[in-house]
């Protein structure tokens, strides 16, 4: 792969456009370049790229998950229970993310096999997992986790987040595997064209199922993280993350036509999310305001997808 | 009898392709004029052109004597000028009546449906086709094809239609419903409706039409009383003296079939087809839209499962159950449709070639060798000609004919012995289709057994070693090269049967 592939048009701009927002906000706001914030901002942006990772090739597929939010709450509390209860920090981690890959092999085989539409499936799972979760959560909520596991959470080297770091080598590694592997070509191949996909011998359920699996092992780790950074779990957790990471992929240039997408684009856009939310934060914005913001760039870059489209029909 | 359509000197064309060069056609109230012609002859276009769908380049449409300007198919509708598509565009979940009063409902004061009177009205029109009408209330998906068309017929009549065109009517009808159908369009013809009839079956036109006009290349051939032309004249009309080119071949076919086909057989596609490959000939197969010639490809290929029947490559029995095993037997096949099945347009030209090849790049770890497979790409690019900037080129910027070459360049990557081609050149520049011509004869040159699929007449006559033909599901016919002229072949393709089933 080289340099004109890996740097398309589109994320350049997006990665102009979150250089901009931070000189813009380091020199408007005292504490937007402070060491605390700065790493409080990396802290929460590992989840959501990690978890965009997955959610970048499901709509490269063509499909659409919005459970993740749901699936990182469940994982969460998996977890935490887990740790409550002085389980071995090695064995928690594939706990969590074993539940995650049941769910997402939930959501795959239903989607792939049962061919019910992504959308349906996913919210009727993000029901059923957040209904689940305060069935086992009895109303309470977890806190005071054991601080062994806190280093994945607030640890760092090298001045930076351990679990950025992590998610990082998962983005390089997930980048190569979409470019070079013969599963991540059939994913580009399956949301552009599926028909021409299935004669062209591509497998299109096993490609599918493998996508949402994947997305629930990373949406697993992702909610060991949160447990890690926050040391809680209440029955609220995640309520709403898949709208971050959903915003972080389109942000990103994928396409939610298809076919289109790179997770190296999403990672910006997790960026370009997160310092939006940090920068309005610090300049005393209301809430309300940001959601404006999110959205308002959601829906150009959406249309501009679509006009883009236009042109690239045969 | 009064004119009450009239097209005058109607010419469209689209990009270069000329579909109709000035085409005069007249239609009198209480006539049936059928419409014949081969594939691309220009009846649909001109078909389109009456309805609405389309708009001419130029030329004059007069209905009941005056100008007009058919601007949508809503007009043409309301206008009184009707069309009965060969599959009946119906809204399944609707009822029978309210597909008939869709979009122009009988309503009350206030706004709201008149079922009642919707009722009456639709009652009143089966009982004056003297049809049953126990149907009316049921939704339109349970009604059979037979009878959706009559629901349709109905629905012109409600407009107070004065010309009603059937595209292809009787091609999805079961012998009994094709009785019916030919008495209602008596009926229709007795109230002074004009019916434009298309239809291959040139039997039929015999039997229903008072007149019958050819078509060929965009342009009428004639236009007859029927009980002054024969079968033969239309025929020989249809096909027209084709200027056949010749290619230079090789022409070294091997002892043995590479691949056999025996009595396979796909209920409601095909029926009986049998035949076989040789390594190194081309085979082309012909027949008009529907003929079912896709079908067998994609069956044999894996997409489709067969009913009945068996398949033999190199002599051993087999069943490709999905196109990746077939892949990997040596069987490629370039579909029909490149923008529905062959490509990915959005995606790089390098990664549209390799997509069928890749699991033969892989090195250590199951990762693809991107060097072996730009290599490969590039060589495909060199020896098919594709004019791309570089294999980064996204598809959908190519041409036509550049599209179709990176298509066979995907199927070629598979190293195939027997190798599916169906519509090869549709929609390319006549530069490209001559170099895939070339390209084709010397693939088979090189002893991969080619089957060609076309609806081209001088493309299948410029390639095939042998040719076959088929028309409504079975082989109708079965040429070498010396036997194969274009009436021959068009007579087969018509329905008229002149050989038992032939193999080689």
């Amino acid at each position: 792969m080289n340099r004109r592939t890996l740097f398309r048009k589109r994320e350049f701009t997006v990665f102009g456009l979150i250089v901009v927002l931070a000189v813009v906000f380091s020199l408007t706001t005292e504490r937007f370049l402070s060491m605390s914030n700065l790493t409080n901002l990396l802290l929460q942006l590992a989840g959501t790229a990690i978890c965009a990772i997955g959610m970048t090739m499901i709509i490269i597929t063509g499909g659409i998950d919005v459970s993740v939010g749901s699936m990182l709450g469940m994982s969460s509390v998996v977890a935490g229970k887990l740790l409550m209860g002085n389980v071995p920090v090695l064995l928690v981690v594939l706990a969590a993310m074993g539940v995650g890959l049941l769910m997402g092999l939930t959501n795959g085989s239903l989607i792939a096999y049962g061919k019910v539409p992504p959308i349906i499936v996913t919210l009727g799972m993000l029901n059923i997992i957040r209904s689940l979760l305060f069935q086992l959560l009895g109303g309470r909520w977890i806190s005071g986790v054991p601080p062994a596991i806190r280093v994945i959470g607030l640890g760092k080297w090298l001045g930076i987040p351990i679990s950025m770091w992590i998610a990082v080598l998962l983005i390089l590694f997930f980048s190569y595997f979409l470019n070079s592997r013969p599963l991540g070509r059939a994913i580009y191949a399956l949301g552009n064209n599926p028909e021409a996909a299935r004669v062209s011998g591509v497998n299109l359920a096993r490609t599918t199922l493998f996508v949402y699996a994947l997305t629930g092992v990373l949406v697993g780790f992702a909610g060991l993280i949160y447990v890690a950074r926050t040391g809680i779990v209440q029955t609220n957790t995640g309520t709403g993350f898949e709208l971050e990471v959903i915003a972080a992929v389109v942000l990103g240039g994928t396409s939610i036509l298809g076919g289109k997408g790179t997770v190296i684009g999403s990672l910006l856009g997790a960026f370009l999310v997160g310092i939006i939310k940090n920068g309005m934060i610090l300049l005393n914005v209301p809430a309300l305001s940001e959601g404006l913001v999110i959205g308002a760039l959601i829906l150009i870059s959406v249309v501009i997808d679509v006009i883009r489209a236009r042109g690239e029909r045969l | 009898m009064e004119t009450v359509l009239e097209v005058k000197g109607i010419f469209k064309s689209f990009g270069g392709v000329h579909a109709l060069k000035g085409v005069d056609f007249t239609l009198s109230s209480g006539e049936v004029h059928a419409l014949v012609g081969e594939n691309g002859a220009g009846k649909s276009t001109l078909i389109k052109i009456i309805s609405g769908a389309l708009q001419p380049d130029g030329g004059t449409i007069f209905y009941l004597g005056k100008p007009v300007v058919v601007d949508s198919p809503r007009k043409a509708q309301e206008m009184g000028i009707a069309t009965v598509y060969q599959e009946p565009l119906v809204y399944n979940e609707l009822s029978a009546m309210e597909n008939i009063f869709l979009g122009r409902e009988i309503r009350r004061l206030w706004g709201g449906i008149d079922w009642k009177a919707e009722e009456e009205k639709a009652r009143s029109l089966f009982a004056s086709l003297d049809l049953p009408s126990h149907f009316l209330k049921e939704p339109m998906g349970e009604l059979s094809v037979g009878l959706q068309q009559l629901v349709l017929i109905a629905k012109a009549l409600a407009y107070e239609s004065r010309v009603i065109i059937f595209d292809e009517p009787t091609a999805i009808l079961t012998e009994h419903e094709t009785e019916r159908l030919f008495e209602l369009i008596r009926k229709l013809r007795e109230r002074g409706v004009g019916i434009i009839y298309i239809s291959h079956r040139l039997e039929e036109i015999f039997r229903i039409a008072d007149r019958v006009t050819v078509m060929r290349d965009g342009e009428i051939r004639g236009t007859f009383p029927v009980g002054e032309v024969n079968r033969d004249r239309i025929v020989e009309l249809m096909a027209g003296k084709l200027l056949v080119e010749t290619i230079e071949r090789k022409r070294s076919r091997g002892e043995k079939p590479v691949l056999t086909v025996e009595n396979l057989t796909r209920k409601g596609r095909f029926y009986d087809i049998s035949f076989e490959v040789f390594p190194g000939e081309i085979l082309g197969f012909f027949g008009l839209v529907g003929s079912g010639r896709t079908d067998v490809a994609q069956t044999i290929f894996g997409i489709f499962p067969p009913d009945s029947g068996q398949v033999f490559f190199d002599g051993a029995r087999i069943h490709f159950s999905s196109p990746e095993e077939a892949m990997r037997k040596g069987v490629a096949y370039l579909p029909e449709d490149r923008k529905i099945q062959g490509l990915f347009p959005i995606l790089p030209v390098g990664y549209n070639i390799s997509i069928t090849f890749l699991k033969e790049l892989l090195r250590g770890f199951g990762v693809v060798d991107e060097r072996e497979e730009r290599l490969r790409g590039e060589r495909y690019v060199k020896n098919l000609n594709i004019k791309t900037p570089d294999l980064r080129t996204k598809v959908y910027s190519l041409s036509g004919g550049n599209q179709q070459k990176v298509v066979i360049a995907k199927w070629l990557g598979t190293t195939p012995r027997v190798l599916f081609l169906d519509e090869p050149t549709r929609g390319v520049d006549v530069a490209s289709k001559s170099e895939i011509h070339t390209l084709i004869a010397h693939l088979a040159d090189e002893g991969l057994g080619v089957v060609i699929i076309s609806s081209e007449l001088p493309e299948i006559l410029k390639l095939s070693d042998r040719v076959i033909v088929m028309h409504e599901g079975r082989i109708t016919g079965c040429f070498t090269r010396g036997e194969a002229t274009s009436e021959a072949i068009i007579r087969a393709a018509t329905g008229e049967r002149l050989l038992g089933v032939r193999t080689s």
